[in-house]
């Protein structure tokens, strides 16, 4: 399969584009994962032009080239930070790239609930009319204590975080498969 | 009532506004509503901390002040914008304005939906621990159909919404009142006593006794022996003081001493532990209350200075000298800047003293190729004297003496030299010929008058500073940079000059323009006003600010974003900004200076083992050595640059006795830290710098061969000492560190401040390290100080001349009018 990652948080030093930088590498075998930043997405102030800035442009375009999204999303205050927020409004009102996409959610989070309740709001976001995308259905993939969830080289320690994170991958190829025939 | 209004977009012409706005209006009987803007926050980013920036600061402490906010969002993919998400995140991260406050929350949308979906999410959002508001419930105002609500005088049209609104809101006031009966709960309880406790110090840990009565910490008392004097004083008199007074842990850090004053915060935190209360609870207390007044202070004088280093009180004193009224305003607790952490010997040229001590080897070889240096290579307003150096060295070299030669020329063309550099766009630059030219003719008076001041120089070495090409370094006694700071300040004070503290200068004033004074804000938050005719700006640079250099930097191929920095955190440009505020140029901004051999996180430069330049081996992270270690800065810098940043300077245990920085006792305590590494082989010495074991021993026995062979053919190293062969082995992690901003102000010889068409900017003048066009490209080590003692006097002498002539302009045009 042929996948885009979008790494949900601007910040230096983030698990969770650790995360989907493990998922490129794990599953480098039979999946092409090109992995997106949003740090440089400019701020969305509802400009008047509907053309997406050469940074939203960027990423619409990963997107559209790829059969499923992966996204990252850490928890801010109990949802979905600003920046990635800040870029599926851009996705919304420009180039509406997501629209029918199937999208995988994970995130990870220092704490123990993995932020459960942004993954619940980015998935209420990415089903809205405006989005429009395919959120893979009845799976969550929540990593939390993600500090402690890689070693230096980026690699996973729990042996049942990762099988758990192939299985999802898995449901998640043949949610992509089963919406491509439609 | 005094409510804030969030504007929840930043969307220009939206319902969102229009709805605050209506509010504001139609209940201006019940309560003040301030309305606040989102719209110039930048996208909130962990690593790139703006909390202490004037607008976050400002707004947080509006909300902390508001009796309730009002947050009106609109809807965005299902949620609240993310422009509103961001100042939430903002607000949440460090300085936490919403904790226990009353919130209200409201919203539109042009959708039938009314923003429900985002209002159900911005509750959840304000209930999070960074924000903890306690948010009025029920209530639910959702605007829908928002484009037709509003009438064009920007009132809602339907009285069923108006009446809701109206219903809302009572039920919101009422609220503000319950709200502030929940806050006033959390009174402490401590088992009364007193208990002592261990606070960090800069020297090691500080006893300090803590004394609780029942409900109240009482009193808090450390016992400072054994610590340096300096900014950490402060910590000790302020901390405890704030602390009691308002019976609060969450307590402000003194600028310039956060590790200390995080000491006496975590000391009490742990006394109030063992007192059996939750420290916690003081934590998340408010701030103790600053009694600001609305009223600026106001200050006159003849003469007022910006900094107080080197430059600041050098311009202070000679200002005090020609009888001036002087006051000096520094934004930092204590005066001394950068030019107290200086190691202290300043370039002068001083032949008479410096002829009375032997040459040393290889300082012919120096002066014969500088003579040598062929006329293409010279600029040509430097020609003549370059050619009258020429001879002077010609003399000496043919006399066959054998004392240390040296002459303001000498001193004139190293500072040229060393200054000329090109950037990476192939643009070449060099210094100033009046300003070299006034240094070097200037410098020594600086040292003279200093004596006269009371700063005392050993007279029995002549120094040569690291990175000054010659030894004529004129070295403190004692106390390095601390002995021009202490008499300097002593003696301002003597001469009846004013030193305010703790207030930072925020704005320059200018009438007709003429400087007539400045503006700053103390650290109360109150507004500061110095009236006079002559500002002298000598805050230093801005190597603290890593993203200016980043912004101007034209020479260096990256600057790391999590660079550390040799500086004291003030020097973040702020005279930079003032001046061309008032229409400076600048000049050479985008050459700076890294110190390459820094600690990788505090940027300090006594850490690890610091030996002489002969015995630094450099290796990078695959265990390689990549330079030539006896190479200048800025080569060296560059070439840590290119092999990522983070190398290692080893040694082993001979090598560690060269060390001029440390002790056994220091050595142990890093290795116990992790800040620097120590083995029994040179194996195992890799294997914790995660560098391939047979790699760096294949490293090391080259370059002993080279040690042995007083040559190295790979990097052409040529002045060895040690060879590393005996165990225990060290590794000392170095990263550089952005150490000195040559750019600045431009600056004519006689320190007039001047605006690009090349103009004197009246009343302005500006020296020390907040000017630039003298060090050019590159500052010889050494140089700094007699630039900042030499332009900080001539700056006082030409704005008092200056002061005297506008005086009498002034009367003289009075008597006209009469
Ligand atoms: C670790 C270290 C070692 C060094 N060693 C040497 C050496 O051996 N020899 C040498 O020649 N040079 C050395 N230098 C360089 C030299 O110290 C500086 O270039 C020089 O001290 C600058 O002096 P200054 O008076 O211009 O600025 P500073 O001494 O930095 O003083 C500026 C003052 O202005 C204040 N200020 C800033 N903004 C404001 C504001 N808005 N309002 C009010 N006050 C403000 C600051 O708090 C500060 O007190 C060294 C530098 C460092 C960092
Ligand atoms: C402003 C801010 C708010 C945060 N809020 C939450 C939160 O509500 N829930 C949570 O689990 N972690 C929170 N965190 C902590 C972590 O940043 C968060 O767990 C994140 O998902 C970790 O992902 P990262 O490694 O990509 O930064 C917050 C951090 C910040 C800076």
């Amino acid at each position: 399969m042929n996948y885009t990652g979008i790494i949900g948080n601007n910040a230096r030093n983030s698990t969770n584009r650790t995360l989907l930088q493990y998922i490129q590498k794990h599953f480098g075998g039979s999946d092409q994962i090109t992995l997106c930043e949003i740090a440089d997405v400019p701020v969305f102030n509802k400009p008047e032009s509907h053309v997406a800035p050469p940074a939203v442009a960027k990423i619409a375009a990963a997107i559209e080239q790829a059969d499923g999204v992966i996204i990252a999303t850490p928890e801010y205050d109990h949802t979905v930070p600003a920046v990635l927020s800040n870029t599926l409004e851009w996705l919304a009102y420009t180039t509406e790239a997501l629209k029918d996409k199937p999208v995988f959610i994970v995130g990870a989070s220092y704490g123990a609930l993995g932020t459960s309740r942004a993954q619940g709001h980015l998935r209420i976001m990415l089903n809205g009319p405006d989005l429009g995308a395919r959120v893979l259905p009845g799976q969550e993939y929540l990593l939390g204590h993600s500090l402690q969830a890689f070693d230096e080289d980026g690699m996973m320690v729990v042996a049942e975080d990762i099988q758990s994170l192939e299985d999802h991958m898995k449901y998640f190829a043949e949610f992509v498969k089963s919406n491509q025939g439609k | 009532m005094k409510i804030i209004g969030v504007i929840g977009t930043n969307s220009a012409n939206s319902a969102t506004r229009k709805l605050l706005e209506y509010m504001q209006q139609h209940f201006k009987q019940q309560a003040e509503i301030e309305l606040l803007e989102i719209t110039d926050y930048p996208l909130f980013n962990e690593s790139d901390d703006q909390s202490e920036s004037a607008l976050l600061t400002g707004d947080a402490k509006k909300i902390e002040a508001a009796d309730g906010v009002i947050i009106s969002t609109s809807e965005h993919n299902r949620m609240i914008p993310s422009s509103l998400k961001s100042f939430l995140e903002w607000m949440s991260f460090k300085l936490h304005p919403f904790n226990n406050k009353p919130v209200m929350v409201v919203g539109s949308s042009v959708t039938k939906q009314g923003s429900a979906s985002a209002q159900l999410a911005l509750r959840q959002t304000l209930d999070a621990p960074g924000l903890g508001a306690i948010v009025l419930p029920g209530n639910e105002f959702l605007l829908s159909s928002s484009a037709a609500a509003f009438d064009e005088n920007g009132a809602l049209k339907d009285q069923g919404t108006i009446d809701f609104l109206g219903t809302c809101f009572k039920n919101f006031l009422q609220f503000v009142k319950v709200a502030d009966v929940l806050n006033g709960v959390d009174e402490m309880n401590f088992e009364p006593g007193t208990y002592s406790v261990m606070a960090s110090g800069h020297n090691g840990k500080v006893p300090m006794k803590v004394t609780f009565s029942e409900n109240r910490i009482e009193n808090i008392e450390i016992d400072t022996e054994g610590e340096t004097t300096g900014i950490a004083d402060t910590v000790w008199e302020r901390m405890p003081q704030q602390i009691i007074d308002g019976q609060t842990l969450n307590v402000d850090a003194v600028s310039g001493a956060s590790d200390t004053s995080r000491g006496v915060l975590t000391g009490v935190a742990e006394a109030v532990s063992l007192a059996g209360a939750d420290p916690d609870v003081l934590k998340k207390r408010p701030k103790p209350a600053k009694n600001v007044a609305d009223e600026p202070v106001e200050y006159e004088a003849d003469v007022v200075v910006v900094g107080g280093g080197g430059t600041g009180l050098s311009a202070a004193a000679t200002s005090l000298q020609a009888g001036k009224k002087t006051i000096l305003v520094e934004k930092f607790p204590a005066v001394g800047g950068n030019t107290i952490r200086t190691g202290g010997p300043m370039n002068a040229a001083d032949p008479e003293w410096q002829n009375t001590f032997d040459a040393l080897p290889g300082e012919a070889a120096t002066l014969k190729s500088l003579m040598e240096t062929p006329d293409e290579k010279i600029d040509p307003e430097y020609l003549e004297d370059f050619h009258a150096l020429q001879g002077q060295l010609k003399e000496y070299l043919d006399s066959d003496k054998h004392f240390l030669f040296d002459s303001k020329l000498l001193h004139e063309i190293q500072t040229y030299l060393g200054g000329k550099r090109q950037d990476l766009s192939g643009n070449d630059i060099h210094g100033d010929y009046n300003l070299v030219k006034t240094l070097v003719d200037n410098a020594l008076d600086s040292v003279k008058w200093l004596q006269n001041i009371g700063v005392r120089f050993d007279p029995n070495e002549v120094t040569m500073p690291v990175g000054a090409k010659w030894r004529r370094g004129h070295k403190p006694l004692e106390n390095q940079g601390y002995e021009y700071i202490s008499n300097l300040q002593r003696y301002v004070k003597e001469e009846g000059g004013q030193i305010i503290t703790d207030t930072r200068v925020k704005k320059l004033l200018q009438q007709d323009g003429k400087l007539v004074g400045l503006e700053a804000e103390n650290f109360d938050g109150q507004k500061v006003i110095v009236h006079a005719s002559s500002v002298i700006l000598a805050s230093g640079g801005f190597a603290a600010n890593t993203k200016m250099v980043q912004q101007y930097n034209t020479y260096w191929t990256k600057v790391d974003d999590d660079i550390a920095t040799s500086n004291s955190p003030a020097m973040t440009g702020d005279g930079i900004k003032l001046g061309t505020d008032v229409g400076a140029d600048l000049v050479g901004m985008g050459f700076s200076q890294m110190m390459p051999v820094s600690d990788p996180v505090t940027g300090e430069l006594f850490s690890g083992l610091q030996v002489p330049p002969a015995n630094f081996v450099m290796v990078n992270n695959k265990g390689d050595r990549f330079v030539d270690e006896y190479e200048s800065r800025d080569v060296l810098s560059q070439a840590a640059i290119d092999n990522g940043g983070l190398f290692y300077l080893i040694a082993d245990d001979n090598i560690k006795a060269t060390a001029y920085n440390t002790s056994q006792e220091k050595i142990d305590e890093q290795v116990a830290a992790g800040t620097l590494f120590r083995d029994d082989t040179l194996e195992g010495l890799a294997a914790q710098i995660k560098v391939d074991p047979a790699e760096l021993v294949q490293t090391i026995k080259n370059y002993n061969s080279y040690v042995d062979a007083g040559k190295d053919p790979e990097f052409g190293k040529d002045v060895f000492d040690l060879k590393v062969e005996k165990a225990p082995f060290y590794a000392t992690p170095r990263k550089p560190a952005l150490h000195h901003t040559m750019g600045g102000l431009k600056i004519d010889k006689q320190a007039h401040v001047l605006n690009e068409a090349g103009e004197k900017i009246t009343g302005l003048y500006a020296a020390g390290e907040v000017a630039g066009g003298l060090h050019a490209g590159n500052r010889l080590g050494g140089n700094s100080l007699a630039d900042i003692f030499t332009f900080g006097r001539i700056a006082a002498q030409t704005a008092v001349t200056e002061h005297e002539e506008l005086a009498t302009d002034a009367t003289t045009s009075a008597s006209h009018s009469e």
